[in-house]
């Protein structure tokens, strides 16, 4: 019952880092560069909802205490969040796409946007602990230790929405791809953008919008993370994307649902891992399978090839 | 006129790849520009569509068009089948249709039975990765996929390239068919002989700029069209 308890605490977990990894696994399949920004949103996402939730907002939130109630701030939390998320993807968008396009022609056939957008990553971490430092941060949850229990395995009320939540949001994802006017676009954008554009498709209206979608996947894997776990610091985004990494080679680079299966088999296999090697070592076993993985089986479990954009 | 572009220049950095051009096309007309390899046509057309900055003045159905971005151009009737077919081989060979259609919002049903009808082996691959259809088939495809964005004028840059004399024989019938339902053309070719045989008019492009133009009658009998092709830029030309 003990091993079954822990499946299932893997599972809540690996819930988060599904999100993280489709986020990952978009960006690679779109544009064909490892976007480093996005740990940055997932950890500016979570201070946002401990910021308004705390009251340390830079400008003050009095007001949205006003507005939400004590009891309700979470709301607001998540709202700030995402609405700040959004705006910061698009200048990311900027930065690490846009102007590169308009320079190179196309900006995906260079190293450029994973260096810039890993200077996205330090430059938000640092603004970060230079407002709020870099200990670890409380907020105290708003839905306190609600539980269920079925037989006598335990669950709590929030992993399992978020859970739910997650493979919801997935789901439409991949829905929107499969089967709608701009999920072929996004497709053929991944596979030839300019070709794509001989047909009328506007790729510089349509690639911000992908750019949102992943913000939107970090946004809320960050807030749900500061639901359940409470406790955060500037470096949580750094954490949880290298475990949300290792679990999309893992599905295969590209792949929505490879990245699903990958994200929640991290979740179990941290959870097992911090049980038996102890949390110190937790990210040896994470990252050592990884290795093998890319010797063994480059393409992952699901994905058709190791390198290359147009893999949905 | 439906088409009528004056100057028009293109430069990649210090590379001047379309110097001063001026070409125009009638309604219903089929135009054909030609030149060696790196002559400058793929630009010249590139520059039509609007997918590289050009100067210029371009104006096509009576509306100066030269500020425009692509899809505006595309939306208006301007379409270009590419260099090299570039179908989406991960879309299904439906799927490559109805991105034809992108700027369309009405129905597409009539439209791309036509295509089957026209084309079983497309229809047989309906729901296939377009990866599985040959080199012949995938420019059949690449043609459906402009006719569906219901263009004036279709510009199809070396559609001939890499396929067999029967498929090229094939091909040319299928523009000539496509003119004769009303579409206007522009053909850029390297198979001259071929393309001069279809056209009305011809323009040759030497290092970007015009040097030669008029009837495709008076342009296959003029031994300047061969000079065009001189110094060992084409092994493909051929009169
Ligand atoms: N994106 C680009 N950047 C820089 N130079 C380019 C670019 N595209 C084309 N060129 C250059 O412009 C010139 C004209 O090229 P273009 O592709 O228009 O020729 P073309 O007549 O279509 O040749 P081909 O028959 O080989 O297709 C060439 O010198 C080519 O190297
Ligand atoms: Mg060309």
């Amino acid at each position: 019952m003990l091993l079954l308890q822990q499946l299932i605490n893997g599972l809540m977990l690996g819930g988060l880092y599904v999100m993280v990894a489709v986020a990952f696994t978009l960006i690679i399949g779109m544009l064909n560069f490892l976007n480093f920004t996005i740990p940055a949103l997932f950890m500016f996402a979570a201070m946002m909802m401990w910021a308004t939730m705390t009251g340390n907002l830079p400008f003050g939130n009095d007001f949205l205490f006003a507005i939400f109630g004590e009891h309700n701030i979470w709301i607001a939390g998540a709202i700030v969040s995402i609405v700040s998320i959004c705006l910061v993807s698009l200048i990311i968008e900027r930065f690490t796409y846009r102007y590169m396009k308009a320079k190179y022609g196309d900006a995906t056939e260079h190293a450029l946007p994973l260096v810039s957008s890993l200077g996205f990553l330090i430059i938000f971490e640092h603004l970060v602990i230079g407002q709020w430092g870099s200990d670890p941060l409380q907020i105290e949850s708003p839905f306190g230790d609600a539980t269920f229990t079925i037989g006598t395995l335990i669950f709590s009320y929030p992993q399992v929405i978020s859970l739910a939540l997650s493979l919801a949001i997935v789901f439409l994802l991949s829905h929107v791809i499969r089967h709608t006017k701009l999920g072929r676009a996004l497709r053929s954008i991944a596979e030839r953008p300019d070709t794509a554009t001989l047909m009328g498709v506007d790729v510089l209206r349509i690639v911000p919008v992908v750019y949102v979608i992943t913000g939107l996947l970090c946004a809320i894997s960050g807030i749900l993370f500061t639901i359940n776990y409470t406790s955060i610091d500037a470096y949580i985004g750094d954490t949880v994307a290298t475990v949300a990494i290792a679990g999309m080679v893992l599905g295969g680079l590209g792949n929505v649902w490879g990245a699903v299966v990958g994200g929640l088999f991290v979740g179990i296999l941290e959870v097992f891992s911090i049980y038996i090697v102890g949390a110190d070592f937790v990210k040896v076993p994470i990252w050592g399978l990884l290795l093998l993985i890319l010797v063994f089986k480059p393409t992952g479990l699901f994905g058709h090839t190791a390198i290359g954009k147009g893999k949905f | 006129m439906l088409l009528d572009a004056r100057e028009v220049n293109v430069r990649y950095g210090r590379n001047h790849a379309v110097k001063t051009a001026s070409v125009s096309l009638d309604h219903g007309e089929i135009v054909t520009v030609l030149g060696a390899n790196g002559a400058g046509k793929s630009s010249l057309l590139k520059a039509l569509l609007g997918t590289v900055r050009a100067e210029g003045r371009i104006s096509f159905d009576g509306t100066d068009i030269s500020g425009w971005a692509a899809p505006r151009r595309v939306k208006a009737g301007l379409v270009m089948v590419p260099e090299g077919r570039q179908i989406f081989v991960s879309l299904t060979v439906h799927e490559n249709l109805l991105m034809g259609a992108w700027c369309r919002n009405d129905d597409l049903e009539t439209e791309t039975e036509a295509v089957y009808e026209r084309f079983p082996n497309l229809a047989e691959r309906r729901h296939m990765p377009a990866s599985v259809l040959s080199g012949g088939e995938q420019q059949m495809l690449a043609i459906s996929r402009a006719l569906l964005a219901r263009p004036k004028l279709m510009m199809l840059d070396e559609p001939s390239l890499g396929l067999s004399p029967i498929l090229v024989r094939q091909l040319f019938d299928l523009i000539r068919d496509l003119n004769r339902e009303g579409l206007a053309i522009m053909l850029v070719e390297q198979n001259t002989r071929m393309a001069l045989a279809t056209a009305e008019r011809g323009y040759v492009l030497e290092l970007g700029a015009i040097v030669l133009k008029g009837r495709a009658k008076d342009l296959s009998s003029d031994s300047r069209l061969e000079e065009a092709y001189l110094g060992g830029k084409s092994d493909r030309a051929s009169l």
